[in-house]
């Protein structure tokens, strides 16, 4: 307020004749000029765009495939160049991958496009990776299973078998993109159908039977068999430590007993062991989480092993004993800048790898809470009477539950993947954009407008979403945001009891792995995951927050 | 009776205003645009047992100098820019806007009443009528509860609210319209305030509840001896209830006068257009003349007096004559002129006006001391006229 | 309000049934199934034709071989307090003991093998007289019920058998999935073949060699010892029940509950069953665990009300300021922290000896040694001993710590966001007009209104903490409703998690009728009259 008290004002008069007016750009692009103008939401989006970024491209900066791979002759010259990562990337990868590329390009691009249709392309170009995806996945998942049906056993030996999956994912674009209203004509449409369907068809065709990922790199490069070069982490996620043995840091199995069971294993495969060697890892215990006596008790008895061993090995050099132990031993050593789980898995792929899981999770189980809370609330507000009385018992005993609560036990009996997380998340919280559809559309199908457009005859379905709900559906768009961020909490809460997807890793799951139960403690996996989802749900949230003050008149006043 | 009255406080004392406002500038913040000067220059004032009617359209800053003499402009974004109300309570004069929160405190509801238009908001959904009124009484008057309840019952009798007793221990929503705005008035007159600030008191009420609060205000008026503003757009209540009558526009007093002068002789275009819009019965028209009809009329800006040495009506719309003699202070260009005695129009301060500066706007006019007048207020009749205090 | 009072707790029956029926049919139809629960519960360790005896038995016991909605109607039917037909009886022990349940016949499969002549038909055993002498009866009960269960557990295996048999006769002639994937019999497999005692071979198996006809012989015969066994083993189990049923119908125990229409309606305490995982009564389990959960929330709940209400007073008073900016940025900040990841840290840093300050306590409700304790604190001899409630308090530091934090921002900002609503309302313009007290206004005319919108958002927290108080009780490892149900999931124990669903929706909708009652008292224009 101080900031032209003294200087020049305007009287009622001129505004009315124009002077320091602003022209509204209409109400959407206000909104965002005043969102923009937060640093909290631009923090929130920077945060958001990281961790997309890790979604997308997560298969191809932390894998355990080496980026290029050179096989080695006899002489150690370079042979045949391949890319084990592009071979091993699945269709899922795949198919994201080229609708990041292409919405970049299109993003930035000058096409001559308006900004907003350049935004509907990009809508229905992600619904439609998402359906191919789920679709794909599904197809997979289906056939894949061990007891699926004779006839899936049957269809799944036959030729054609990928070629019509391919086909079929190929149709769900086609339908897609048929249906929307991306363009007027129907040849510019029939088109895209093609393009799209084609580049989907081709991809599932061409990553329908990925090779079974063994990641024997290490060792053939110890064995001078192939050079490799790697990506920025390079371990998988479901990467087991140097592929043959984990160190478990279980109660009752002190760090020195673990690391010479994990060892002795190791043993006939692992070169001679140097005394360089030994002192690396008496040092590496040192920089252990561990106590002085069991840092002592650990020494002690990996010397007692090293002792053991060199009976059994003649041969001591030094070289690769300390790779091997290193890699082993370090939670913030050279390979696991992050460190690994209680399975020896790196910590800094999985988190990468499980930025998808939880960008995913929060987009799409909202988005289905959001699609079928409108559909109802709108169907209940407009119509009122029985309908109402009855949809509305629905969302009473909905809401008469804590939505984690149910989601516990519904994640509980349910499988445990990704997409039935996605729907069970989905499908147990849409009765909160019901409710604010329902009494947003309660006040406005009383409108004026809403009456003479049903006055002029226009169908049921014009009348509902095309003049009600622009009108309505702002609360849910600003609520949705929040919608999102608890989407991500639930997700790592159910991870975090055991009741997340198998088949991905997640944040919430190596949060787990943190306390054990008999007081062991990892802080790399407690501080690391912990903040990832703590700064998902915050960025959310902040975002959420500039939305509703940017879009809520009534609380932009209040604010002055 | 009342001319004895009235008589009789004229000639007890010398006549001085009980308020009055001088040069007052209000401005509000307005987000990110420039701010937006709602009062800019206003001056008026008002004497004891007068109804100074302030007359404009919505947004013209007729409520803002209400709420500026109670200090009850939300600020920030509101802002005092300069001027003064001169408030004379006991005496001597004290400018309201330089009084800090407790000094004002002092004077709100006890001394200046304010009742406000929409009755149906303006009481606390939570608490009895009771707790609400008490409230007022407690604050201001050293007494205790129970003679405090009895000035409540006292004060709810007045306004006509029947067994008021019982009506004590009732919540708002259990009252009509009207009965709230009943509730407004008692709770307002409850201190026995000289000032009674009526902000559009009747504009959210149905026709024939209007005028039985305006009978009422009448009527509470002559028994108490307070000064009463009366904002409102509507002409009709101020025919039938001002003294004097303040037309203000854009934030500025357009004219000042009495309400026979200005009803009988208005000289600013806009007046005259807020006169011409009015239906009239006995005349058969299609359509009503609009203001904008009569203000877009450069013939209606020439009949001033003193048109012809260069005294031209002041009206935001139209680009500032020629021979300017505009002063370097804010709200320079524009000036309160006495144009003939007892008459005062808003002008453009052009030379003629500079060497002519007139006093501020200051009327003690009351139908109620005017013989020839008074019977031509409706039911004047049955207004009790026992002046009790002064 | 007392009409009121009772629709509403009316009202509650139908959603009780609609959650329990949601979660009955999302456990019954989830791949695995109830089926599968039970069987991981008892099933361990066996294999082949002993598994699969086990399996159909513990189906049997639990009723799990009916469709879903008629195994749901008889659960709804035990907890009901209403009861169809005659009152069960209890025993000494407290079980409750209900009529036996008919036996399932055979499937003949038509004119397979045998007829159903071959069975005898329920009822043919003639009633027999019992002595008025209740200890008699009770003898004579037991003994007959024992008897049943052996009779009825050897018709059970008898019937296993014959459907490993069907489905091996059907393998050896080349048709296959005479069992489906949950052991199930495919009678439209097997419909229209015979089997005649040392009858021909079909003319298929003979075409395939001599050892493809013999195994068909083999599995002819096994088919029909199958049946003859399972036919013996029904008749005698048909005749134990209804020799039991006799005896049960005798009232050999005193009956439950209270008749309302005798024989037809009565009154009795609801049976949440028995935990399949613990061999304990659900009830036991749940008396014991909710106390946990309500005092978890009951300690929260005043301290987020305490801390934010007034912090969202001041951040409205001083709106703009840095304090509103600030509070508010913190409860973002707090709200978006995932209560795994602050429960997780308060382990490693706060309470763990090794790693952290070893402050408070990692797991549980007591000390190990707690039992011992008195109640209060003392000073025995000048030495401080903390007591059992102390301990208690001690223990419950950090799970009610996690509990609250995310809360504040809830509510703190609804009492900002609600606070300045009413700033710009019409009455407290009115208030100041009267020459009310800036700080009079704040408390007494703009809070006291903002007080609604506060209570309305009870709402909303509670079932939050009600839910987050399972997943603190996990992270805490403290013996509440909520590692009941984890428990629960994770055994597959379909009796405790019906009840602890029950019992949460109930406890919440009991809290959301008491945010409405408050309501009512705080808002003088809102009557349930």
């Amino acid at each position: 307020m101080t900031k032209s008290q003294g200087g020049e004002a305007i009287t009622g008069i001129q505004a009315l004749q124009g002077e320091g007016v602003h022209v509204s750009q209409g109400f959407w692009a206000d909104a965002w000029e005043r969102v923009v103008k937060r640093p909290g939401a631009i923090m929130g989006m920077a945060w958001i765009g990281i961790v997309s970024f890790f979604a997308v491209f997560a298969p191809v900066l932390a894998s355990g495939h080496p980026l290029v791979m050179w096989e080695l002759n006899a002489a150690g010259e370079r042979g045949a160049m391949t890319s084990p990562l592009l071979q091993h990337l699945s269709t899922t990868d795949w198919l994201i991958l080229i609708w990041s590329v292409v919405c970049t390009i299109g993003l930035v691009l000058p096409l001559g496009i308006k900004r907003s249709r350049k935004l509907a392309w990009i809508i229905f170009l992600s619904l439609q990776t998402v359906a191919t995806v789920i679709v794909a996945a599904g197809i997979k998942g289906f056939f894949g299973k061990r007891d699926a049906a004779d006839w899936a056993r049957e269809l799944e030996q036959s030729d054609f078998f990928i070629m019509g999956a391919a086909a079929l994912s190929a149709l769900v674009c086609a339908l897609f993109f048929l249906l929307a209203p991306t363009s007027r004509t129907i040849w510019k449409r029939a088109i895209f159908v093609t393009i799209v369907g084609a580049v989907s068809g081709i991809t599932m065709f061409q990553t329908w039977e990925t090779p079974p990922p063994t990641f024997q790199y290490m060792q053939r490069e110890r064995e001078r068999k192939i050079e490799a070069i790697y990506t920025l982490v390079p371990w998988s996620p479901s990467q087991r430590l140097s592929d043959r043995s984990t160190l478990r840091l279980e109660p009752g199995n002190s760090a020195g007993s673990a690391l010479a069971e994990t060892l002795t294993i190791d043993l006939p495969l692992m070169g001679p062991i140097g005394d360089d060697g030994v002192a690396d890892v008496l040092s590496g215990i040192d920089r252990l989480p561990l106590q002085a006596a069991e840092k002592a008790t650990a020494k002690e008895e990996f010397r007692a092993w090293v002792e053991g061993a060199r009976t059994i090995q003649t041969e001591i050099t030094s070289e690769n004993a300390g790779d091997a132990l290193r890699d082993i031993m370090r939670p913030f050593g050279r390979s696991f800048r992050v460190g690994t789980d209680t399975l020896g898995q790196d910590v800094a792929s999985q988190m990468m790898h499980a930025s998808r899981l939880s960008v995913s999770i929060g987009l799409v189980s909202t988005g289905i809470a959001v699609v079928i809370g409108v559909t109802l609330g709108a169907l209940m507000g407009y119509f009122g009477g029985k309908v109402d009385l009855i949809l509305y018992r629905v969302v009473e005993i909905f809401m008469a539950i804590p939505v984690l609560f149910m989601l516990i036990v519904v994640a509980g009996v349910l499988p445990r993947n990704t997409y039935v997380m996605m729907a069970i998340i989905g499908c147990f919280t849409w009765h909160f954009s019901a409710r604010y559809t329902r009494a947003e559309f309660l006040k406005l199908r009383n409108q004026d407008f809403v009456q003479s457009a049903r006055a002029a005859g226009l169908p049921l379905r014009s009348i509902l979403f095309k003049h009600m709900l622009p009108n309505g559906v702002t609360p849910v768009l600003v609520d949705s945001s929040f919608r999102i961020a608890l989407a991500i909490q639930f997700e790592a809460i159910l991870s975090f009891l055991g009741l997340g997807p198998v088949d991905q890793p997640s944040w919430g799951r190596l949060l787990s792995d943190a306390a054990g139960d008999a007081g062991a403690f990892a802080p790399w996996l407690a501080i690391f995951p912990g903040l990832a989802i703590f700064l998902t749900v915050l960025a959310y949230n902040l975002l959420g927050e500039s939305l509703r003050d940017a879009i809520d008149p009534k609380l932009r006043k209040a604010r002055v | 009776m009342a001319e004895a009255a009235a008589k009789s406080a004229t000639n007890g004392e010398p006549a001085k205003p009980i308020m009055r406002v001088d040069d007052l500038a209000v401005s509000f913040d307005n987000g990110r645009g420039p701010r937006i000067q709602a009062v800019d220059g206003v001056r008026m004032s008002v004497y004891p047992r007068q109804t100074l009617a302030v007359v404009g359209e919505s947004g013209c800053g007729k409520s803002v100098t209400a709420m500026s003499s109670m200090q009850l402009v939300p600020m920030p974004p509101g802002h005092f820019d300069r001027g003064r109300i001169l408030w004379r309570g006991s005496g001597t004069e004290i400018d309201l806007l330089s009084l800090n929160d407790r000094q004002m405190r002092d004077i709100r509801g006890n001394d200046i009443a304010m009742i406000f238009q929409e009755p149906m908001t303006s009481l606390n959904p939570v608490y009895t009528i009771g707790d609400q009124i008490l409230e007022a009484i407690l604050l201001h008057q050293n007494v205790t509860a129970s003679e405090a309840t009895e000035i409540a019952v006292e004060s709810m009798n007045d306004v006509g609210i029947p067994d008021p007793k019982a009506r004590l221990r009732a919540y708002p929503h259990q009252f009509s319209g009207g009965m709230r705005q009943r509730v407004m008035i008692a709770m307002a007159l409850a201190c026995q305030p000289k000032l009674l600030l009526a902000d559009e008191p009747t504009t959210a009420l149905d026709v024939t509840i209007q005028a039985q609060i305006l009978e009422l205000l009448r009527e509470l008026q002559q028994t108490r001896s307070m000064a009463v503003m009366l904002i409102t757009h509507n002409l009709g209540v101020v025919a039938e209830n001002a003294d004097v009558v303040c037309v203000m526009y854009a934030g500025r007093v357009v004219e000042y006068a009495n309400v026979f002068e200005l009803f009988s002789n208005p000289m600013h275009p806009y007046t005259r257009g807020l006169f011409a819009s009015i239906p009239k019965m006995l005349t058969r028209r299609d359509r009503l003349v609009t203001i904008t009809e009569v203000t877009d009329d450069p013939k209606q800006f020439e009949k001033l007096p003193g048109a012809s040495e260069g005294v031209r009506p002041w009206w935001p719309w139209h680009t500032p004559p020629k021979d300017m003699a505009a002063a370097d202070g804010p709200a320079g260009d524009y000036y309160l002129q006495e144009v003939s005695p007892g008459h005062w129009v808003g002008v453009w301060r052009t030379a003629a006006v500079h060497d002519h500066e007139s006093r501020a706007p200051d009327l003690t006019y009351r139908i109620a001391d005017d013989p020839a007048k008074v019977s031509l207020r409706p039911k004047a009749q049955h207004v009790e006229t026992t002046v009790t205090g002064a | 309000m007392a009409a009121y009072l009772i629709r509403r707790l009316l009202l509650m029956i139908p959603t009780l049934i609609g959650i329990t029926f949601l979660v009955f049919m999302l456990i019954a139809l989830s791949p695995g199934g109830i089926g599968a629960a039970q069987r991981f519960a008892g099933g361990s360790g066996q294999s082949g034709v002993d598994a699969r005896a086990q399996q159909a038995y513990l189906e049997d016991r639990y009723g799990l071989d009916d469709p879903a909605v008629v195994q749901y109607v008889r659960w709804l039917g035990r907890i009901s307090p209403l009861k169809f037909g005659t009152r069960d009886q209890r025993d000494p022990a407290g079980t409750i003991i209900r009529s036996p349940k008919p036996l399932k016949p055979i499937a003949m499969l038509g004119e397979l093998w045998g007829t159903e002549d071959d069975l005898t038909a329920p009822g043919e055993v003639e009633p027999e007289t019992l002595s008025d002498d209740s200890a008699v009866n009770n003898a004579t009960y037991r003994k007959a019920s024992g008897a049943y269960l052996l009779a009825r557990l050897d018709y059970i295996a008898a019937q296993t058998n014959l459907r490993l048999a069907l489905s091996t006769w059907g393998t050896a002639q080349g048709i296959r999935g005479v069992l489906n994937n949950k052991s199930k019999l495919n009678e439209s497999k097997l419909r229209g073949l015979h089997i005649v005692e040392d009858g021909p071979v079909p003319q298929a198996v003979q075409d395939k060699g001599l050892d493809a006809a013999s195994t068909y012989r083999d599995a002819q015969e096994a088919v029909i010892q199958a049946y003859e066994r399972a036919i013996t083993s029904y008749n005698t189990a048909q005749v134990q029940r209804d020799h039991l049923a006799n005896v049960y119908a005798a009232k050999p125990y005193p009956q439950v509950g209270w008749s309302i229409i005798p024989g037809v309606l009565s009154l009795g305490p609801p049976d949440f069953g028995t935990s399949s995982s613990r061999s304990q009564p659900v009830l036991a389990l749940i008396k014991t665990a909710l106390p946990v959960t309500v005092l978890l929330n009951l300690i929260a709940i005043p301290i987020i009300y305490l801390i934010a209400i007034p912090s969202g007073i001041l951040a409205a008073t001083r709106a703009g300021t840095w304090f509103d900016v600030a509070s508010g940025a913190m409860y973002v900040a707090l709200w978006s922290i995932p209560v795994v990841w602050a429960g997780t840290l308060m382990i490693g840093f706060v309470a763990n000896e090794r790693s952290g300050l070893g402050w408070f306590y990692v797991a549980g409700l007591n000390s190990p040694e707690a039992d011992g304790f008195a109640y209060l604190p003392s000073w025995p001899n000048g030495d401080f001993h903390r007591g059992f409630m102390l301990d208690t308090l001690l223990h419950l530091c950090l799970p009610v710590s996690c509990l609250v934090y995310a809360g504040f921002a809830v509510l703190s900002k609804q009492t900002r966001a609600a606070m300045l609503d009413n700033f710009s309302a019409d009455y407290v313009r009115t208030a100041k007009a009267k020459g009310v007290a800036d700080r009079v206004v704040v408390m007494r005319h703009v809070f006291r209104n903002s007080l609604l919108p506060v209570i309305t958002i009870f709402a909303a927290v509670f079932p939050a903490m009600l839910a987050g108080s399972v997943v603190v009780e996990k992270i805490f490892t403290i013996p509440g409703m909520g590692k009941l149900v984890l428990d629960a999931i994770n055994l597959r124990d379909r009796e405790l998690l019906l009840a602890n669903t029950l019992m949460i929706a109930g406890v919440n909708l009991l809290a959301l009728l008491l945010a409405d009652i408050l309501y009512a008292l705080a808002d003088p224009r809102v009557t349930y009259d």
